[in-house]
């Protein structure tokens, strides 16, 4: 079954650096960020979560590296 | 001719920003001065959220006026959404960086609409942060059924349209 992606399935259309709850479902135990392959993500957003994500990481919100 | 066209056009910006090293007390004053640096500018707040305190991801380091380094391990982090001219922006973003209190300033271009809606349990005013999921979700979670984190989508125009209608019968 092909997977969906997450954010047209919540019809999120921005991805905000901020919403960390959301974006930590994105990046593994080491701080990286997931594949769009293992996640399903679009092509589109998994760009604009990569923005948000280094965003992010530039405001101490989230790590460079974990573990 | 295009410089000209660039000057005036009116944008939305967002500027977040890390404020450390001041008293609780006063970080909601720092707040404002950072506003009213934009408001002198022409900019005109859309939207904003008070800095509230979070533990930070790593140690940020800022030189202090002795020579010395800070190490910040929390900072009060807030953000403001605003409307400006683009060519008075890059000198909203120099002044907000000179403020002592601000440890780190993010200064990005977005919509007017609310992209953020906030985390679900909002942490006490100057209380501890709530504690986030400890780990940083294993792929696997995922992959076998995404448990969604926000609110179900909005409802579908039909939906709506027909609960309006009920509605009206009723009146």
């Amino acid at each position: 079954m092909k997977k969906q992606c997450y954010f047209s399935q919540h019809n999120i259309k921005h991805i905000d650096y901020k919403d960390t709850e959301i974006l930590r479902r994105f990046i593994n135990p080491h701080g990286r960020l997931i594949s769009r392959r293992r996640s399903g993500i679009s092509a589109k957003y998994q760009r604009e979560l990569a923005t948000a994500v280094k965003r992010a990481r530039f405001m101490g919100l989230l790590p460079y590296v974990a573990k | 001719m295009d410089k000209t066209d660039r000057e005036d056009r009116i944008e939305v910006y967002e500027i977040g920003y890390l404020i450390a090293g001041v008293p609780e007390e006063r970080v909601s004053a720092e707040a404002d001065a950072l506003k009213g640096v934009a408001t002198s500018e022409g900019a005109v707040i859309i939207a904003e959220e008070a800095p509230r305190r979070e533990r930070l991801a790593y140690t940020i380091r800022k030189k202090a006026f002795s020579g010395a380094y800070d190490k910040h391990d929390f900072a009060y982090f807030g953000w403001v959404k605003l409307e400006a001219a683009s060519d008075k922006i890059e000198g909203i973003k120099k002044r907000v960086e000179a403020l002592p209190s601000v440890l780190r300033m993010l200064l990005i271009s977005t919509v007017r609409e609310n992209t953020y809606l906030g985390k679900r349990a909002p942490a006490a005013p100057g209380g501890a942060v709530p504690a986030r999921s400890a780990s940083p979700e294993g792929d696997k979670a995922k992959e076998g059924g995404e448990a969604p984190a926000k609110p179900a989508a909005p409802a579908s125009v039909e939906d709506m349209d027909k609960s309006i209608d009920e509605m009206v019968k009723e009146v």
